[in-house]
């Protein structure tokens, strides 16, 4: 499964934390482990609740307009799912303990879903080059060390290979040697009937596998009544055109082909599983933002509206887009990392003004 | 092969909504165990009394003029010593209780954070709750501990507005128990106590309720209402071994789960009794999760009393004066855009006739005069026109509908009462909201019913109820998990409205609307008619909860092991 899907990438990355510890400023031995979870515990979240509203810091990653989710959080080792199963009697024995993997160290884990873009407000693409992807994923780390470098500096201090990073290329070049391929990406900004699923061509590869594997069968059993006529010593004399059936190749040349349709019909699946789904034409974050924007204002010009004349509702509507302005994707919106427009800060207002 | 219950292990409140099978009075009382031993001994007397789930004949188990029940509180059962083996495997929401789940089930300003809310935010709680599983003690003096309820039939046919005498005889029972049982040896008080300090005045000896009594004309008459005028109570989930088969086959409709048309009586079948008994099968196909011993849960159920207070004058001038912006839009008289707005909020029109079958106010009025309980049949013979209604919702047609073929909720608005609580097959995935789709199934739905139990409150005495007297519904919400059923509705479905495509929109009979206030009626874009915005009003709202706790409701075999003290989960 790609990196890169629906327009989007779904970064993952892996940033080894350094074993050990050292004395903090306050003069307290800690862990590298244990400094990054603290350091995490008190990153500020978005201001989605009542509770977090209250706080005077959105999360740092509100201050851009590319990634729509992000996770950070730290693995301390592989999970021990128990001895791996064994049939009783004849397995090894299970009074022997066996190997039980562990890491060397612990991994901070970052990812996020962000908007394949070099700009901000650039709308989605439908396919990506590696490269153009690679391109997408130094611009948002570059976007990243701009406006959080210093929660960036205390997360990544405590990680194996940071020392020397000191701007926003480093940085981009530290996030690319830490990036794992995506297994799992998802999404849900797709208007109806705009989802284009790739579909597997089942009918197509069936019948692909169906006729050489059916000839092999045939040159099977012809093969074996062969032998077993000749065997009984009754095997007839064939003329004519019977008398060129060689049972034997049927039976090869099928079963070659089948294997090879079979191998084929294998790649065909992967393959098409890794092709990017279609990107939603306002997928990209600030579309998202826009369009939350004006489902509130329009939720409360529709109550406005109740029982207005037609003339009234027309001069209303003209109101209403002279002001929040439908077609201009970047303000005015809601500001990212907010609940609702009517939130402390909820609104970016229109540029200039 | 329908499940084989053992009815006579089943508490009858359980299976029973007394209220539809003529137990129009009911008695709530709350008591407080001071020592183990007493507890234990009530138990026992109170075993005696208790109405079973046994069907009812003119035999060996005659219909008793009165019925008595029991549950217990966690802090309940921990009190009577049951084994902390058995206690830790309970379920977290039951532990918590209530109160602490208050953020969850929205009855504490979802708003507001803790620092600014503090302990006032339950102030207009009933003191027995107020005073309820104090915040960061481990049990005091004033926890309630067991519920016991008393239901009543009329005293005869013609004074049918007035309990059996056997109410009071039940009641001076259990008082007399509270003085029968030992004393706690450390405090010298009684060791089982009956709270007194139910209702607004925190005095009343216990919860009364009672079906709401109409007067029309001269002539009162029984009615299936709440204080808002709104029918009540009438689609209540069926379940495997509830009712004999030839009981079940007309039961189930509109009442069961819906899977395939070719299953059940016409695609409806009973859902899984695991779902609302513990012990069995449940939907998921898995036996519900308990504690030990076994036997401990198997048979009994988990409930939610909740005391749900109607403010009858804010919901009357809220709908009145909407109905004013309505009727001037839709050019309609005000009594009928009354009607019209009550019956889009509840998905019923106010005698329970549903929206979905009788989507217009003209086929409504259609049938209730076909049916002989129009307002000419309440005038011409009031009493025959109240058994005509309530013979009415006892038939399938009442509830025998989907909304897979109403998915803008033309007919019955999606964010209306009656579909969030119960989903019915609006959540199937394959739903088209364009399109009309039969063979839609209750898949999310079945996993999340509940049934409902108690009565109305508050006092039959004709006179004018507004938000200050006290009214509205004592309300047992009955299943197999509080959390997965219960607290479900009341948090995503009453208090929420994404499910719904309606945002952060809530209930607009129940939900808090102190944030969101609006309810939208859709209309279909052909019949040329306007959609609708309802703005409920931010500064109260229609019901507020006025306390309650989750309990227990033990088998009859749980009951005597509690009662012996002996719950060996071993």
């Amino acid at each position: 499964m790609p990196n890169f899907d629906t327009g989007h990438i779904f970064l993952t990355t892996l940033a080894p934390i350094k074993n050990g510890g050292f004395t903090n400023k306050a003069g307290i031995r800690v862990s590298y482990r244990q400094q990054v979870r603290i350091i995490l515990s008190m990153l500020p979240t978005a201001l989605q609740s009542p509770a977090t509203q209250q706080m005077d810091y959105n999360s740092p990653f509100a201050r851009n307009t590319r990634n729509h989710l992000c996770r950070m959080f730290v693995i301390d080792d592989v999970v021990y799912n128990g001895r791996p199963k064994v049939v009783p009697v004849i397995g090894d024995d299970p009074l022997t303990t066996t190997h039980v993997d562990s890491l060397g160290n612990a991994y901070l884990m970052f990812n996020a879903d962000i908007d394949a873009v070099t700009e901000d407000g650039e709308a989605l693409h439908q396919t990506r080059t590696p490269a153009q992807q690679d391109a997408a994923r130094d611009s948002y780390a570059r976007k990243l060390w701009e406006t959080m470098q210093g929660e960036l500096e205390e997360i990544y201090s405590n990680c194996v290979g940071f020392d020397g990073v000191d701007s926003a290329d480093k940085f981009a070049a530290y996030i690319a040697k830490c990036q794992v391929k995506t297994t799992m990406p998802f999404n849900d900004y797709w208007l109806p009937g705009e989802a284009k699923l790739h579909q597997l061509p089942v009918g197509r590869i069936t019948k692909m596998i169906k006729w050489p594997l059916y000839a092999a069968i045939f040159g099977l059993i012809a093969l074996i009544a062969k032998c077993l006529l000749g065997w009984l010593n009754i095997l007839p004399k064939l003329e004519g055109w019977l008398s060129y059936i060689y049972p034997g190749w049927i039976f090869i040349v099928g079963l070659i082909l089948t294997i090879l349709a079979v191998i084929y019909a294998y790649k065909l699946a992967l393959s098409n599983g890794e092709k990017p789904m279609s990107a939603g034409k306002y997928g990209d974050l600030p579309s998202v933002l826009k369009s939350l924007y004006l489902q509130q204002n329009f939720a409360d010009f529709a109550v406005d509206a109740q029982g207005k004349t037609d003339k009234q509702l027309h001069t209303a509507f003209g109101k209403f887009l002279a002001n929040h302005k439908p077609e201009q994707k970047m303000s005015p919106t809601q500001h990212p990392g907010v609940i609702s427009i009517n939130a402390k800060g909820g609104i970016v207002k229109e540029t200039g003004k | 092969m329908t499940r084989e219950l053992n009815l006579d292990d089943i508490q009858g409140n359980v299976t029973r909504a007394y209220g539809k099978f003529s137990f129009p009075f009911a008695r709530y009382f709350f008591f407080h165990i001071r020592s183990p031993a007493a507890g234990r001994q009530f138990l026992a007397e109170v075993r005696k009394e208790v109405t079973t789930a046994a069907r009812w004949n003119d035999t060996d188990n005659i219909k008793p003029a009165t019925t008595m029940n029991v549950a217990l509180s966690f802090l309940g059962m921990v009190k009577l010593r049951v084994s902390t083996k058995t206690l830790q495997a309970f379920p977290p929401e039951f532990i918590e209780g209530m109160r602490a789940r208050a953020f969850v089930l929205g009855d504490r300003d979802t708003a507001k954070v803790e620092k600014d809310h503090d302990h006032s935010w339950c102030d207009h709680w009933d003191k027995i709750w107020r005073e309820n599983r104090l915040p960061f003690t481990l049990g005091t003096d004033t926890d309630v501990h067991i519920w016991v309820s008393i239901n009543s039939q009329s005293e005869s046919a013609i004074e049918w507005s007035k309990p059996h005498p056997n109410f009071e005889k039940q009641t001076q029972l259990l008082r007399d128990l509270c003085k029968k049982v030992p004393k706690c040896p450390l405090t010298g008080k009684p060791g089982v106590e009956l709270m007194t300090t139910n209702g607004q005045s925190g005095k009343d000896e216990y919860q009364s309720a009672n079906a709401v009594f109409e007067k029309h004309g001269d002539v009162v008459v029984p009615s299936p209402n709440e204080h808002f005028g709104l029918a009540d109570g009438i689609g209540d989930p069926v379940f495997e071994g509830q009712y004999p088969p030839d009981v079940e086959r007309e039961k189930v409709r509109g009442r069961g789960k819906w899977m395939s048309a070719d299953r059940g009586y016409e695609g409806w079948e009973p859902i899984a009794t695991g779902e609302f008994i513990l012990g069995h099968p449940d939907e998921s196909q898995e036996l519900p999760p308990a504690t030990l011993p076994p036997e401990f849960m198997r048979n009994g159920t988990f409930m939610a009393y909740r005391k749900l207070h109607e403010n009858v004058t804010t919901f009357k001038k809220v709908v009145s004066e909407q109905a004013k912006d309505y009727a001037k839009i839709n050019k309609v008289p005000q009594e009928q855009a009354e009607e019209i707005l009550k019956a889009k909020m509840v998905g019923r029109w106010s005698d329970g006739v549903p929206l979905s079958k009788y989507p217009t106010y003209d086929s409504w009025i259609a049938l209730q005069t076909k049916m002989g309980f129009s307002a000419a049949d309440f005038k011409a013979n009031p009493m025959k026109a109240a058994f005509a209604q309530l013979a009415y919702m006892k038939t399938s047609d009442a509830v025998d509908f989907k909304y897979g073929d109403d998915m803008k909720g033309t007919k019955c608005p999606t964010t209306s009462h009656l579909r969030r609580v119960n989903t019915r097959d609006y959540l199937d995935p394959t739903n088209d909201v364009d399109g009309d789709n039969p063979n839609a199934t209750t898949q999310l739905n079945k996993r999340r019913r509940i049934m409902r139990r108690g009565l109305p409150y508050g006092a039959n005495d004709f006179k004018e109820k507004t938000d200050d007297t006290e009214q509205g519904v004592a309300m047992m919400l009955l299943g197999a998990s509080l959390f997965r059923q219960f607290e479900f509705i009341q948090q995503q479905w009453i208090q929420y409205g994404m499910d719904f495509h309606a945002g952060n929109n809530t209930c607009p009979l129940l939900g808090d609307h102190t944030n969101h206030d609006r309810h939208t009626i859709a209309v279909e874009p052909k019949s040329g008619g306007c959609p609708f915005t309802m703005q409920l009003g931010k500064e109260k709202n229609f019901v507020d909860v006025r306390g309650g706790e989750y309990f227990f409701i033990p088998s009859m075999t749980s009951l005597r092991m509690m009662a012996m003290g002996t719950v060996d989960p071993t």
